[in-house]
């Protein structure tokens, strides 16, 4: 009954504003409410505006949207790559980064261009500024200052699982509640967080920033009954850069020309010559010494909360792996930034020790602390609790994205909070939801270890989590999800779409035009002169064969057929990426085939697999109602998962089809 | 009657909707429809053991090719459907390998709807073996994975519903049957050796990918790829030389494995040594004699199995004996077929209640159901030993309660001591062996051998990858150590549930 009438309130109000945008805090009813204005609260407000939602942002403070509470960085291996994919959906982040950049560069240059890292050190300012201005312009979003005291959420849709659906939101000052479609929580460390330094801990998400929502808290895990973990992660002391000693430490230089995220850009906004440095040092045996001498002093390594094995703090890299040399980047906060971020000195021990510990190193033999280092541990919902499109299971409408989902990393968290922000969108206005496979990118594979194995310690993308790292490359973003973004998904700009077409074109054209240039390989030695083919001399090649050999370029053969290859001159890169990679790619394509058919088989998500009348054993049983897998694919990713197990189960599933549940039957498959 | 199954199939499992390639997009693409079934595979397919004759069974696009290379057709193929005698010979080496019977089917008139072939050759281990390696030594002809026929043949439409159906069943059984390969695989010497290489083989991976994800941030020396090369060249001559050892038959295991089981003292070892007529294993009275496994190759029916007496399953303080029940635990897991001996002086004096005994006494006995036995399963025999010891009238009133008992397996009264009951047993026992030995599921070893020596072989081509990238290329380079690794694998027997899922994705084409 309450969900017909908020049903019929919704259309009522949507006719009478549907026009209207900009901050209007008079209104009580949007499609989709944001609470969090981080890298995936503000990812997912944009998309859910980009798909046609009214959408409302609701954050604690509207300076901070778009901060860099960490790292001033972006990308990287692995995260490069989702930096990229996140672009290539028209999100933000990319284009963010172009404009705050201020030392870009490609990391792996040497190892292949599937593995290659873009990435870039941030000017805080400038990001922020991005980021806002971005979504202070973008239509039909909203955005509002006020902290969300209490989740609303009434009976469920009968049609569909789940045994709630959320309605709305009350903020913290009590006044009206503010309804929706659907609500995405990108709340990052927030949930029940804590802050350590020394011996003190205080309550908090971030320093400097309001307490984290209790009332939130309470609503997902005693009114919703979500099973939630605790996580810990840190950052380090910010350093005041004329403390600093940067001849004792080892310059490096960035790409001498810098190479954009966004597909969009053709150049950043930071000149190749305004770039800056980063400097390289590293640690000292006194450093070691100091942290030995305070650990009793530091309660954030003694709770056993789990930290990241990647990334971790200075005291558990110290006493994990004693008497050895750790690396320490001394990184540029922004073009007017008068500190330094010590990338890998992240520490909670007390204000004093921290400057006794940054003192026992060259460099930083007079550093200044401007802020200390601290750790903060939170609370995360167990994401096996989330279908793939990042919907909570047992709620309709509510989507999770980023930290609270038990990730690090601003890429993972942006990745995630585009595709929650999609599909809130497309819940709104009665679209069905969406998934991203393994096999097409790597939001795709974050998401599907997200919510089929769950996390027990903060999750980071890297490339070897990707079964299919050939294909998914930074290089082929925008072909692999843009068309598709605009197609099907809806969340890409018509602009970058018919950009992306003619990219598209443009290479399948110049491909075609390489397959027609066929010499024998003699002739091709004539013609390119010294190269080695191994091929024998009647062999006859064609244009795509010989640039895959390591020493032919684009260029070498477009010189030699300039009337059909020069015109292609600006996909030369891309071209000799995609010719070396075609052959591999082809031979993966079965098995990638078969990754997405079992992607493509949804489980019910309210099977009772304790008392399922089927031959499984207790121990599969329990795995499977614990992580509830949404597809066949992922129940035979479950460690423990046997053979037979997946048997029974499909055996089962095959003659109780009407234990259906509900997810719409969609793509042609 | 086909599409009302594909009904079920799909309604079952939701389709859910996924962001994928459309074809439009697909210039640039992975062209997703995947190659159905390119391949050209072949199988033993009469059963092993000791036959006149075999069947080897070659389906797929290569299969003339085949035909005219290992049987000296260069003119035309023979009419098809009709049998033609000829010399059958080794592609490579034109040894002769047999003389025997060829046939030719044509697609889409054959078993599996594609151009199929068939060789009649003589049964002995070593011709089979021979002609098998023959075939897979040709470019584009692989060993077939179980059931792979079956697939095929439904794939063109060539099984009615009812085989349809009982293709589930089927995919169990072959399940079962490479679990129960690969645990004993896993067991011998050659198991550790391929565990040893996936073991090396992990670690390769894991610099590889460490040195890809982490060296721009963190202290991984280029050292470590070093270490790699010389680590992969190493495995390579070691597969490689293994692939050359013409004596590798050896140290595989053949035949039906039939493991005696039973708690402590009920007189295993006793029955051991009744089949064997020979002192095999120590036959003492004191509990808990048999502390290892005992191991005889014997002949029943003409069938070879290899019998395995075990340490009786009680909970021991003694170290030793501990480990020996263990052992027992495993082999009964491995085994085709259990004895469960069970001293009938122990039953209930009250027939009607000995079914109840029984049933709880095997629950104790066997691995839990889901390792595919349960009491009803028919690899189980209940042996109700020193049935001298019982009053004749109680035994009889308790054969007839157990007859066609359903939940209980065929259970039969012996005396070892007297060799009462053993014509009758024998006959039950040569009856299972036989239905085992026809089942081709239950590992022909020279078939293993075939499967093995091709994903070896491709294991060490994926080897060469690495090396050929390894200065232009490192992720083409690490993807040839991915591949590597998932052949070797498939031999290491871990039939992973992506594997089995793969069989029926295929068969039912489900997504596509």
């Amino acid at each position: 009954m309450l969900a017909q009438k908020l049903h019929l309130l919704r259309h009522n109000v949507l006719s009478f504003v549907s026009s209207r945008t900009g901050s209007d805090l008079t209104r009580r009813q949007y499609d989709v409410i944001v609470v969090g204005g981080g890298h995936a609260g503000t990812e997912a407000a944009a998309a859910a505006a980009r798909l046609g939602a009214e959408t409302l942002l609701i954050t604690q403070k509207i300076m901070t949207i778009g901060a860099l509470s960490c790292n001033p960085s972006l990308g990287g291996v692995g995260k490069g790559q989702l930096v990229r994919e996140v672009d290539a959906l028209d999100g933000l982040c990319g284009r963010a980064g172009d404009s705050a950049g201020v030392h870009f560069s490609i990391l792996n240059r040497s190892k292949g261009p599937a593995v290659w890292g873009p990435r870039a050190q941030l000017d805080r300012e400038r990001y922020r500024q991005f980021i806002q201005s971005e979504l202070l312009s973008t239509p039909r979003l909203t955005v509002l200052e006020g902290s969300v005291d209490e989740l609303l959420v009434s009976q469920p849709n009968p049609e569909e699982p789940g045994h709630h659906r959320v309605t709305g939101i009350r903020l913290v000052d009590g006044s009206h509640p503010i309804l929706s479609s659907s609500v995405v929580l990108t709340t990052g460390t927030f949930l029940s967080g804590s802050l350590f330094m020394g011996q003190t801990t205080s309550p908090g998400g971030r320093m400097g920033d309001a307490q984290s929502c209790a009332g939130l808290s309470y609503t997902l895990k005693e009114t919703l009954g979500l099973r939630v973990g605790r996580l810990r992660t840190g950052t380090p002391p910010r350093i005041v850069k004329e403390s600093v000693d940067l001849s004792l430490a080892q310059l490096q230089a960035p790409d001498k020309q810098p190479t954009p995220f966004s597909f969009l850009n053709t150049h950043t906004r930071c000149k190749p010559e305004e770039q800056l440095p980063c400097y390289l040092t590293h640690t000292t045996p006194g450093v070691e010494r100091v942290v030995r001498e305070s650990v009793h002093l530091n309660c954030h390594i003694q709770q056993d909360a789990k930290g990241p094995r990647y990334c971790p703090s200075i005291e558990s890299r110290v006493l994990r792996f004693p008497g050895r040399r750790h690396q320490v980047w001394l990184e540029p906060e922004g073009l007017t930034s008068d500190l330094l971020y010590p990338q890998g000195l992240s520490m909670t021990m007390p204000p004093e020790l921290q400057l006794r510990l940054l003192r026992e190193i060259p460099a930083l033999h007079r550093a200044e602390i401007r802020t200390p280092g601290y750790g903060v541990q939170y609370d995360f919902v167990c994401p096996t609790q989330l279908t793939p499109s990042l919907q909570v299971k047992s709620t309709q409408g509510l989507f999770l994205a980023g930290q609270i989902n038990g990730t690090t990393g601003y890429e993972e968290a942006a990745a995630q909070g585009l595709w929650a922000g999609v599909n809130a969108g497309r819940t709104a206005l009665s679209l069905p939801p969406m998934a991203l496979s393994r096999t097409q990118s790597y939001i795709g594979v974050l998401i599907d270890d997200l919510v089929g194995r769950g996390v027990t310690e903060p999750y980071r993308m890297f490339t070897s989590r990707a079964e299919f790292r050939t294909y998914l490359r930074p290089d082929n973003a925008d072909l692999r999800l843009t068309p598709r973004g605009f197609e099907e998904v809806g969340c890409v700009t018509l602009r970058r779409y018919k950009k992306a077409v003619s990219v598209r074109d443009g290479l399948q054209e110049a491909l075609m035009a390489l397959q027609s240039v066929a010499l024998s390989s003699t002739r091709w030695r004539e013609k390119l002169g010294n190269i080695s083919l191994s091929e024998n001399k009647s062999t006859t090649l064609n244009g795509l064969d010989l640039l895959q050999y390591k020493d032919v370029s684009f260029e070498m053969l477009a010189s030699a057929f300039p009337e059909c290859l020069s015109q292609y001159f600006e996909y030369s890169q891309r071209l000799k990426i995609e010719a070396v990679y075609r052959p591999h790619c082809e031979k993966q394509s079965r098995e990638m085939e078969r990754i997405r058919s079992e992607e493509s088989l949804s489980l019910p998500s309210d099977m009772d697999y304790l008392s399922l009348p089927v031959s499984l054993s207790q121990e599969v049983r329990e795995i499977l109602d614990r992580v509830r897998p949404n597809t066949l694919g992922a129940a035979t990713r479950l460690p423990g998962m046997t053979p037979a197990g997946i048997i029974h189960l499909l055996n089962y599933s095959n003659g109780n089809f009407h234990l259906g549940c509900g997810v719409p039957l969609g793509g042609s498959g | 009657m086909l599409p009302c199954s594909w009904g079920l199939w799909r309604s079952a499992i939701h389709t859910l909707k996924t962001f994928r390639a459309s074809p439009s997009a697909r210039g640039l693409c992975i062209p997703t429809r995947a190659v159905c079934d390119a391949e050209t595979i072949f199988a033993l397919s009469s059963g092993h053991g000791r036959c006149g004759v075999a069947v080897v069974r070659v389906s797929g696009p290569a299969s003339s090719m085949v035909l005219r290379n290992m049987a000296g057709l260069t003119q035309a193929l023979p009419p098809p459907r009709t049998a033609l005698l000829r010399r059958i010979t080794d592609p490579q080496s034109k040894e002769l390998l047999d003389r025997g019977l060829v046939l030719w089917f044509k697609g889409p008139h054959s078993f599996t709807g594609e151009d199929s072939a068939e060789f009649h050759i003589h049964g002995g281990p070593a011709v089979i073996t021979a002609v098998l390696q023959a075939l897979g030594s040709l470019e584009g002809v692989r060993p077939a994975e179980a059931g792979e026929f079956t697939r095929r043949a439904f794939h063109a439409g060539k099984l009615g519903l009812t085989e349809v159906e009982g293709l589930g069943d089927l995919i169990h059984a072959e399940t079962e049957a490479q679990r129960r390969q690969a645990l004993r695989q896993m067991d011998g010497e050659l198991g550790r050796l391929y565990q040893d290489w996936s073991y090396r083989l992990k670690r390769c991976l894991a610099h590889v990918e460490a040195f890809i994800d982490f060296s721009e941030d963190e202290l991984i020396e280029d050292g470590v790829l070093n270490q790699v090369d010389s680590s992969v060249r190493q495995l390579e001559t070691e597969i490689e030389r293994h692939l050359k050892d013409e004596r590798r038959g050896e140290r595989l295991r053949t035949g039906v494995q039939v493991v005696i089981a039973g708690a402590t003292n009920a007189g295993k070892s006793s029955l051991l040594n009744t089949l064997c007529q020979r002192p095999a294993a120590i036959v003492s009275p004191i509990a808990g004699t048999t502390r290892d496994i005992v191991e005889t190759s014997l002949d029943i029916g003409g069938f070879p199995v290899l019998l395995s007496d075990t340490a009786g399953l009680r909970d021991s303080s003694d170290s030793v004996e501990r480990e020996g029940v263990r052992r027992a635990r495993q082999r009964v897991e491995q085994a085709d077929l259990t004895l469960v001996v069970v001293d009938s002086t122990q039953l209930p004096p009250d027939p009607q209640l000995v079914a109840a005994f029984l049933q709880e006494h095997l629950s104790t006995v066997l691995p839990s159901p889901e390792a595919g036995m349960t009491a009803a399963s028919d690899r189980v025999l209940l042996v109700l030993n020193k049935s001298d010891l019982v009053p004749e009238e109680q035994r009889e009133r308790t054969e007839g309660e157990l007859r066609e008992r359903p939940g209980l397996p065929p259970a039969c009264f012996l005396s070892c001591s007297t060799s009462t009951g053993l014509e009758d047993f024998l006959t039950v026992l040569q009856s299972r062996v036989k239905t085992l030995c026809g089942d081709p599921l239950s590992g022909a070893p020279s078939l293993t051998q075939a499967r093995h020596r091709a994903h070896l072989q491709q294991s060490v081509q994926a080897l060469n990858q690495y090396h050929q990238y390894r200065d232009q290329d490192l992720a083409l380079a690490a993807e040839g150590v991915r591949l590597a690794l998932t052949h070797l694998g498939r031999i290491t027997g871990r039939v992973g549930a992506e594997e089995i899922l793969d069989i029926i994705f295929r068969d039912f084409c489900i997504g596509k």
